[in-house]
């Protein structure tokens, strides 16, 4: 989320680069690449440590659909996104108030960053809803589990 | 916004810009082929624990390693600015959404 939302502010002041601020989008492209590299690993450590439990419950219960489409799209997603995030901070090392064509590059790839991070945010849900659905639905007995 | 001065493309920015590009089409191929083919899954299993760690490593190494030859032979400068950053949304696009129908599908 914080690379999601630093890629945002890469887009923005971009869009109103000049010399007074072009240190600042540096550093907020290299933002993005550490927060996304953050996530790479200790997301990486919960989604291989962790989240088997939660895949055979989201894929005995009613929502399969939450670990067969949106995590398997989110966890190879991410990847992509990982690059464009150590991409980034390369694309801002340009003259950008001075050139038009890398200032589009960076505000092509900044607003990738921020969709597919909002996309990958958005599976994180229905993940998270495929393992309640199951945890809420009733046992055989009757009782919640 | 000072007048713009320049219109293309630094050398490292247009090669490691080329080299997203293609490893997100990677990145998509390979999520595919391993799914298709379980004696790659299986290999990439053994490599680093993980298929899925084996498929980050193995996107930076294709990344950094790309993006090094292409700057060091020059020749992705040569390509208009405006057909590289497109050519890097449609591969990125259509590699996001490659993955979300494959997923879909199979």
């Amino acid at each position: 989320m914080l690379g999601t939302v630093s890629a945002v502010w890469v887009f923005v002041e971009t869009l109103n680069a000049r010399e007074q601020n072009l240190r600042r989008i540096r550093n907020a492209a290299l933002a993005v690449a550490i927060f996304m590299v953050a996530a790479w690993i200790f997301g990486g450590y919960w989604y291989l440590h962790f989240y088997p439990v939660e895949k055979a419950m989201i894929l005995k219960g009613p929502w399969p659909f939450a670990h067969n489409l949106f995590m398997e799209t989110k966890e190879h997603l991410f990847l992509t996104t990982l690059i464009l995030s150590f991409y980034l901070p390369i694309a801002a090392r340009d003259r950008l108030p001075s050139n038009a064509a890398a200032r589009r590059m960076v505000l092509c790839v900044a607003a990738l960053i921020a969709l597919s991070g909002l996309a990958i945010e958005g599976s994180g849900a229905v993940i998270d809803h495929g393992v309640k659905v199951e945890l809420l639905r009733p046992s055989e007995t009757g009782a919640q589990k | 916004m000072s007048a713009d001065s320049d219109s293309t493309l630094g050398r490292s920015s247009a090669a490691f810009g080329m080299a997203a590009a293609i490893t997100a089409i990677f990145n998509t191929l390979i999520a595919c082929v391993k799914d298709a083919y379980h004696p790659l899954l299986n290999l990439m299993n053994a490599i680093a624990g993980h298929n899925w760690t084996t498929q980050g490593l193995a996107d930076v190494i294709l990344f950094v390693g790309l993006g090094l030859i292409f700057s060091k032979a020059g020749e992705v400068q040569g390509i208009r600015a405006e057909r590289l950053i497109l050519f890097l949304a449609v591969a990125v696009t259509l590699a996001d959404a490659g993955l979300f129908a494959w997923y879909a599908v199979f």
